[in-house]
This record gives C-alpha cells, sequence and structure tokens, in this order.
C-alpha cells in the first residue's frame, strides 16, 4: 500500500500506479459522495469518472494544506455542481406536487432506523435542485449565500429549497418508517 | 420535542449516515475511467510517457510513409512513367498514345498480375476508336488508369474538343438548366475516381465535390465549368449555361365600401409585377383568371383571399391575406376613456364626426344585430344601460354626473351573420 504522499506524486508525475492506488484509496468514499448528488447509481458513476478525471489532471493544484481527503471531496462536489448546471435545461424538471408542502409528524428520527442506502434512496427521489442544496448545506456544511453563488440562485430560493427539501424528506422518511414497521 | 430539534435530528442523522458513507465501485468502472485516462493523457505532453507513446507515433508515421512510398504505382514510376507522360502530351495521335500505354501496362504487371491481361485487352479494343462506357472495363481502371485515359483521348479525338488534353473529357449532367429563383440544382459529372474535381458555379461558387448540389438565388445566366484533372495533372474542362428566372411579386388591394353591405361587390386591384398569368381564390370557393376581378360575396363573413401570379416563364408567386373582411363587415371596440360634458346630461346620442372630444362613451361598431350595453361603478351598482350601438353614456346617472375614476362595462349582443359576442372592460371618466 503506497503513503498518501506517494500517491500524489506518482499522481504529478502521471505514474500509472500510483493513479490506480488513487482509485483503489478513494474511489468508494468518493463513489459515495456523488451518489447523495446523482438520480441514480449510472449519472454517479459518470460524477465519479469525471471527478477522477479533474483529479488526475489537476492533483498538482492541491496545495498541502488541509486533508486531501477533504480536497478530494471538494473536487467532486465541484464536479456535482458542473454537472448540475450542465444537465439543469433539458433533465432537471420539478414535480409540481413537490411545490405542495406537506405536512410534518411528530416522531423523532432514529438514527440506527435508517441505513445509508435508505437515505440515499430518498435523496435521490429529490429534484435536483432541492438534493443539490440540501446536500451542500446539510452534509457539506456551506452556507446559504455560498451555495446560492454557486448555484447561480438567489439566496432565498436556497432558504426555501432547502426548507421544502427537508419537508419532503420528512415526509419520505415517515413513510419509509410506517413501511419498514408494516413488514418488519 | 420542538419543531427545531426535529430538524436537526434530520440533519443529524443524513450528516452522520453519509458523510462518511463509502461504497464499492466496481472494477469495469475503475476500467473506464484509465481507458478514459489513457485517451487524454495521449494528447497532452508528459515526460514520463514520452519514449512509450511518441515512439509509437514515430514507428506509425514511418511505416505508414514507407507503405506508400512502395505502393504507389502511378507517381513514384520514376523516368520511364514520365517519359510516357511527355509523349502523350506533345504527340496528340492516337498510336503514340498506345504506345505510351503499352509501356505503362508492363510497369503494372509488377504491382498487379491480374492487370496486364486486362490492359492489353484495353490497349487493343481502344485502337478501334469507340470504347468508352462498357461495363467489364470498371476493374482495369483501378489497376491502370493510364489505359483508360487512352480510351478517352480517343473519345477526344472523335468528338474534335480540346484535343491537346489526354484527360477524360468531363461530361456534366445538371438536374436542371432553367428554373425560377430560387434554383436547386443537382450536378453530376463522369470523372474517375482519384481525379481532382473543380465546379465552378459561375456565381463566384465553386465545389470540389464530385455531385454537388448548388442553389442559385439571384436571377441570371450562369455558366458552370467543370475542370477535372487527373493524377498526372493534366486537366480538362467542360461548361453548362444554367438560366434562373426571376420570380414575379403577388399583390393586391381590396377596395369596397365601408360599413360593408350584403351584395356589395368588393373590387380587387391587382398590384403584382412581372406577372402575365393570374389565378385569384376569392376564398368561399370561386376562382378568377383575371387581372382584376371584382367579385359579390353571397354571405358575409370572413375569407381568406388568395392571389397566384406567374410570370412568362411559368415562375410563380402567391400571396394570401386571411381573414380579409373580419374588421370590415362586423366589428365592435370600447375606448378606454372619456370626458363628460360638465354642463349637465347630454342624452347619450352622439355623432362619431362632431364627438371630437369624446364626451360621450360609445362603441365604434358595425354589422350588430343586437346589443347590450351595461356600466357598473366599482361598487357594482349599474349605472348605465343601452341596446343600441348609436346610444353612448354621457358620464350622468339620474342626472347627476358620476365621480370620476374607472367603470366597468360589458357588453353582449349578435353580428348580423348570427355570431354572438361578449365582450368586457373598464372605461375611465375622466374631468378636466
Amino acid at each position: 500500500m503506497m503513503s498518501e504522499q506517494h500517491i500524489i506524486d506518482g499522481c504529478i508525475r502521471h505514474n500509472r500506479n500510483a493513479q490506480q492506488a488513487l482509485w483503489k484509496q478513494y474511489s468508494g468514499y468518493l463513489l459515495g459522495v456523488c451518489m447523495r448528488y446523482a438520480t441514480d447509481r449510472p449519472e454517479a458513476e459518470d460524477m465519479l469518472q469525471e471527478a477522477f478525471l479533474k483529479i488526475y489532471f489537476n492533483v498538482s493544484e492541491y496545495s498541502g494544506t488541509g486533508s486531501f481527503r477533504g480536497w478530494l471531496r471538494k473536487v467532486t462536489v465541484n464536479t456535482a455542481i458542473t454537472y448540475y448546471h450542465r444537465n439543469l435545461r433539458h433533465k432537471h424538471q420539478v414535480d409540481i406536487d413537490e411545490y405542495v408542502s406537506t405536512e410534518t409528524g411528530t416522531a423523532g428520527f432514529e438514527e440506527d432506523f435508517y441505513n445509508a442506502e435508505d437515505l440515499c434512496r430518498v435523496l435521490a427521489e429529490l429534484s435536483p435542485g432541492y438534493r443539490m442544496v440540501f446536500n451542500l448545506y446539510t452534509i457539506e456544511g456551506y452556507k446559504h449565500h455560498e451555495i446560492a453563488e454557486m448555484l447561480g440562485i438567489d439566496v432565498n430560493t436556497s432558504k426555501s429549497q432547502y426548507s421544502r427539501a427537508r419537508a419532503i424528506l420528512r415526509k419520505k422518511l415517515e413513510d419509509l418508517a410506517r413501511m419498514k414497521g408494516k413488514f418488519s | 420535542m420542538t419543531e427545531e430539534q426535529k430538524d436537526n435530528g434530520l440533519e443529524d442523522l443524513f450528516r452522520s449516515k453519509l458523510e462518511e458513507n463509502e461504497m464499492v465501485a466496481g472494477s469495469d468502472l475503475e476500467g473506464r475511467v484509465m481507458r478514459r485516462l489513457e485517451r487524454r493523457e495521449f494528447f497532452r505532453f508528459n515526460i514520463s510517457r514520452f519514449n512509450f507513446y511518441y515512439l509509437t507515433a514515430a514507428v506509425t508515421a514511418l511505416t505508414v510513409a514507407g507503405v506508400m512510398i512502395f505502393s504507389d504505382p502511378g507517381d513514384e514510376k520514376g523516368p520511364s512513367a514520365t517519359g510516357v507522360q511527355q509523349e502523350t502530351v506533345t504527340g496528340v495521335t492516337g498510336e503514340a498514345v498506345i504506345a505510351g500505354e503499352g509501356e505503362i501496362a508492363i510497369d503494372d504487371s509488377v504491382q498487379a498480375s491480374v492487370a496486364p491481361l486486362t490492359e492489353t485487352a484495353a490497349a487493343t479494343t481502344s485502337a478501334g476508336v469507340s470504347f468508352d462506357r462498357q461495363p467489364d472495363r470498371e476493374p482495369a481502371l483501378t489497376f491502370g488508369p493510364p489505359a483508360a485515359e487512352t480510351v478517352k483521348v480517343s473519345t477526344i479525338a472523335s468528338s474534335g474538343i480540346t484535343a491537346a488534353s489526354p484527360a477524360a473529357l468531363p461530361e456534366i449532367e445538371s438536374s436542371v438548366v432553367s428554373g425560377c429563383v430560387p434554383l436547386h440544382v443537382s450536378f453530376a459529372c463522369n470523372a474517375e475516381e482519384g481525379h481532382k474535381i473543380l465546379w465552378n458555379f459561375g456565381d463566384g461558387g465553386t465545389s470540389s465535390l464530385r455531385n454537388p448540389d448548388y442553389i442559385y438565388d439571384i436571377p441570371g445566366a450562369y455558366t458552370v465549368t467543370l475542370t477535372v484533372t487527373d493524377r498526372k495533372g493534366l486537366s480538362s474542362s467542360a461548361g453548362i449555361v444554367i438560366e434562373v428566372h426571376g420570380r414575379p411579386e403577388a399583390a393586391f388591394e381590396v377596395r369596397k365600401n365601408d360599413p360593408w353591405n350584403e351584395g356589395d361587390r368588393v373590387e380587387f386591384v391587382n398590384l403584382s409585377t412581372e406577372a402575365v398569368d393570374y389565378l385569384w381564390d376569392f376564398g368561399d370557393g370561386i376562382f378568377s383568371t383575371l387581372k382584376d376581378p371584382s367579385h359579390r360575396y353571397a354571405d358575409m363573413g370572413t375569407y381568406n383571399v388568395r392571389l397566384v401570379a406567374w410570370s412568362a416563364e411559368g415562375c410563380a408567386d402567391s400571396v394570401t391575406v386571411s381573414d380579409l373582411f373580419t374588421d370590415r363587415g362586423m366589428y365592435i371596440r370600447f375606448p378606454n376613456a372619456f370626458v363628460p360634458n360638465e354642463g349637465g346630461p347630454t342624452g347619450g346620442y352622439y355623432n362619431t364626426r362632431t364627438d371630437e372630444e369624446s364626451s360621450v362613451f360609445h362603441p365604434v361598431a358595425a354589422g350588430i344585430e343586437d346589443y347590450n350595453l351595461k356600466i357598473y361603478s366599482k361598487a357594482g351598482m349599474l349605472v348605465f344601460e343601452s341596446t343600441e350601438t348609436e346610444l353612448g353614456w354621457d358620464g350622468y346617472h339620474k342626472g347627476d354626473l358620476c365621480a370620476p375614476g374607472v367603470y366597468v362595462w360589458k357588453v353582449r349582443g349578435t353580428y348580423r351573420n348570427g355570431q354572438k359576442f361578449i365582450m368586457a372592460g373598464d372605461v375611465t371618466l375622466l374631468k378636466y
């Protein structure tokens, strides 16, 4: 197993072994990131490919400050944003029923009740705009004004999409809980 | 549990489960990424890969160059072939050419063992002047272009045109030789494979395609020339004239009484230019070929009138006016403001010519059978009603001038052809 520094240096020199090692070590993690942003697995794999190509050609730009893992994730998230923008026009449309705000239940969320696969699935059911905002805000931890800038939308749009996304997710998780309760 | 806590619960759930969520990327995916990576790296200069890629490229280039040098019989034959060429150019007689061709056929036999037989046959036959398009010659063409040229020379000699050029005399085929602008012409020629083709379309346009398509959009006569250059650089050309006729311009005017009454004749004034024949379609199933017809419509209504005009060359242009009489025969429109006479009620009857100050709110209408106008104040009170278009509102209600502001009107009625109309709008009562 190559050390992180070895991998970085090797990738800068376009060394094939180092590139493969980079893939082995981080592809699983970054695919997980892509899954959060994608509608389905093939889309996530497309994103991942693009992200890795970006990484391979721009690895020399990693400054060394901050974790390499974090840098990789940032590149991947940026790729997802680019992907979102590119598909904005022809693919991404919001279903009208998503605009109908859903009433909230009262149950809290038991962490152990849902697994990552469930969460990815409910995320994938969101429309891409909502998913972007929710991901960037909740998991990546960006502020609304940063998200607005990244996605080219208004700050208030970001906020309102976020709260709608949250309402929809809550509803979907509750439905899921009911389903699970029924079948388990 | 408050709303705030619950939402944080949702966020925490997603963060804890997904932030470090790892998935297994398949090995096929790795393969795809690596292939894309290789393709992109290939065109980037990269010192660590220099040997492998650029050596491969160099070896490939050298191989290709080598293959080209040793396999091209026509260009690389050296002195003997050039000598033949000279002979062909200077001596125009058929014998000289046939002699030269024989030599080349021998040269070619080095390359393709099938060739000599065909070549010899060709040479023998070509002495008998006409050997132009025999189907079984096609394979011979691929092996021995010189033979083909010889045959063509004899053709040239017999047809007596530009005998100095030994290259095949090009023949032009065009889909049309004359027509109306914009004229689309498909050209075709009999040039052989491998010969350089240059079309000049006579208006500055050129093409090197074998069978080009061209569109002329300016009228005129164009001389199209086709120049074919063979592998030895000998060229010959042919020409054809394409005539492009201009189109007439169809236009007309309608003259009729206004308001239009049942049984009135409508005069059509033809304003077409450069046209000699006409066809009118009055839209009610009646046609005319007169230049300036007049027509009486049996029913009042709206019609699409079409005029087609032809020039002497048979080029046509047409103009269609849709819904020609919609507005003229039957219409109703309302203004959106008026200024009542403050001196007192005028009664509401008005004269279109004298009501220049628009002191009465009334429609501009024609062809109305039934009519009912109601005007309401903003509070919803009916302030005026009329059942004749000649009676408008003077701005008074029960003898008092209404307050300035917006009033809502609604009108319903029937045109004289039975068509119903309902309209609504608002009008502003103004005060000087």
